[in-house]
């Protein structure tokens, strides 16, 4: 459990630092689909232990940001088309592989949603390794970022390299989905990108302001759902996506009652 | 006087579509020229490759730093930033991107707002400025970036009639001040009024002088065809709606 709480609070550096611009991108389909997509990736991991499931997931993770990438410059299947396509090819193709080729011990439940037994000292030191990452790369980026997002069409005359920025942006996405795996599974991993960094989104009234506020809103739904997943020996992964969609619910619910709150907008 | 731009040979090309072919001018220092065209002339495009912004054929010589306002419509709905944080990002390319701008920057920023007539909506969030507030923010970011040349498209539509004058009293004091000006419009009206230079395209260099040569009935009718009218002995356009548009993102149920 301290492993995993842990290992939980190091990740919402990057889930909150890369959610925020998960939302502010609208990118959350794209994440979601990510995180699917590393479901056959897992599998084959665990079914060969050379692989394993970390690189396992990072390929498949890697194989679908590329092939999203590459597939969406063509203008007839824009607008999440390719997302959505890849999205349900890996989650069939993973089926296919857990009850063919791979029959894995691990149950599949702890694949898609978490568990507290699967974090070993690796998933945390990689979950260090990427927060550090995540710090380093989005403080460099932040401006870059922030132009990029708001008007583009500046952002490139004025000197942001706006194939780069998106590309990194994705390669984020793409290393946090892997190192979150463990502690919210590949189905669920979205939703812990997204929905603290939602919520910051309705109480803070800046971009930068959002950053920490996503990180600390995280991290307190890691540990009070891991805490909670304890006691209920329930998958992580739901417990603390349901305590992240709960808050939301409840921050947006007040929001609408009481209007003129920061960050609100209607 | 010296010429802040020269074009010679310009050429740009979109795949198989052509968008300008061999575009020749040069712009003196200190001038404020109207870009006139049709839809699809190449207004644009040849603001992105004045600013280096996409691949063409012949020569560019811009005087740098070139400052910018794009049109409204590329910017984010609902982003998270106030006016000052806007104008402020006129600011990062100077400083390097990641040197957090100082307290001598904010007072800047907000003496150039104050210059758009929007001192008093510094912290108010840009999706809650009208159309034409936002127009003067972005040309307020413009101006933080110290351009010699400033290049601005379409900063008059959509915009009401105080922020129409106030981007061109901004405009014409920037002028003054020896800054060079390339304004895309589709009012030919309003550029034959405050422009001294307009340059008309229509895929190629149409015409290219001083309002008073190049704002006539033959001219425009080459660029525009059928679509001019005289009225009272000065050329008037058909209006045309599709400068009107409102981008996908604007529309109202996108949310």
């Amino acid at each position: 459990m301290q492993r995993a709480l842990l290992a939980g609070l190091v990740l919402s550096v990057p889930l909150g630092l890369v959610g925020t611009w998960v939302v502010l991108r609208a990118l959350a389909f794209f994440s979601h689909a990510v995180g699917v997509g590393t479901f056959p990736g897992v599998v084959v991991g665990l079914g060969v232990p050379a692989i394993g499931p970390f690189l396992g997931a990072a390929a498949a993770a890697a194989a679908l940001t590329a092939t999203v990438v590459g597939l969406e410059r063509d203008e007839r299947v824009r607008g999440g088309a390719v997302t959505g396509l890849a999205l349900s090819a890996a989650m069939a193709v993973g089926a296919v592989l857990l009850t063919g080729a791979f029959a894995v011990a691990t149950p599949v439940e702890a694949v898609l949603f978490g568990s507290l037994l699967a974090i070993t000292e690796a998933d945390v030191g990689r979950a260090v390794a990427v927060a550090v990452l995540a710090l380093v790369a989005l403080g460099i980026g932040a401006r870059r970022l922030l132009t990029v997002t708001f008007d583009r069409h500046w952002a490139a005359p004025a000197g942001a390299r706006v194939v780069l920025v998106d590309l990194g942006l994705l390669g984020s996405i793409s290393a946090t989905t892997v190192v979150a795996l463990p502690v919210v599974g590949s189905l669920l991993v979205s939703g812990l990108l997204v929905l603290p960094a939602a919520t910051a989104r309705v109480l803070c009234r800046g971009a930068f302001a959002m950053l920490p506020a996503a990180c600390a809103i995280c991290a307190a739904e890691i540990g009070i759902g891991l805490a909670l997943a304890r006691e209920l020996d329930a998958p992580p992964g739901a417990v603390i996506c349901a305590g992240a969609g709960a808050t939301f619910a409840v921050v947006m619910l007040a929001d609408r009652l009481w209007p003129g709150r920061r960050g609100s907008r209607r | 006087m010296s010429a802040a731009i020269t074009v010679d040979g310009l050429g740009v090309s979109f795949g198989a579509r052509t968008a300008l072919e061999d575009v020749t001018f040069a712009v003196p220092a200190g001038a404020f020229v109207g870009v006139l065209g049709p839809n699809g002339a190449g207004k644009t495009t040849l603001l992105r490759a004045l600013l280096g912004d996409v691949a063409h054929s012949g020569r560019l010589d811009v005087e740098r730093p070139v400052a910018y306002v794009p049109q409204l419509s590329h910017t984010q709905d609902a982003f998270p930033i106030d006016a000052l944080g806007v104008v402020l990002m006129g600011t990062y390319p100077r400083l390097g991107w990641w040197r957090r701008p100082s307290r001598t920057d904010r007072e800047g920023a907000r003496a150039l707002l104050d210059r758009v007539g929007l001192a008093d909506r510094a912290r108010t969030p840009f999706d809650e400025l009208s159309g034409g507030q936002r127009q003067r923010v972005l040309l307020a970011r413009a101006l933080a970036q110290q351009g010699r040349v400033m290049l601005l498209d379409e900063p008059l539509s959509g915009a009401d009639a105080r922020s129409r004058e106030l981007v061109l009293d901004v405009i014409a004091e920037q002028c003054r001040r020896g800054g060079t000006v390339l304004m895309t419009t589709h009012d030919l009206a309003e550029a034959a009024r405050v422009c001294d230079r307009m340059l008309v395209l229509n895929r190629a260099l149409v015409a290219e002088g001083s309002t008073e040569d190049i704002f006539t009935e033959d001219v425009l009718r080459r660029a525009y065809g059928g679509d001019v009218l005289v009225l009272d002995g000065r050329p008037a356009l058909i209006d045309d709606p599709h400068h009107h548009d409102r981008s996908p993102e604007r529309l109202p149920w996108s949310g």
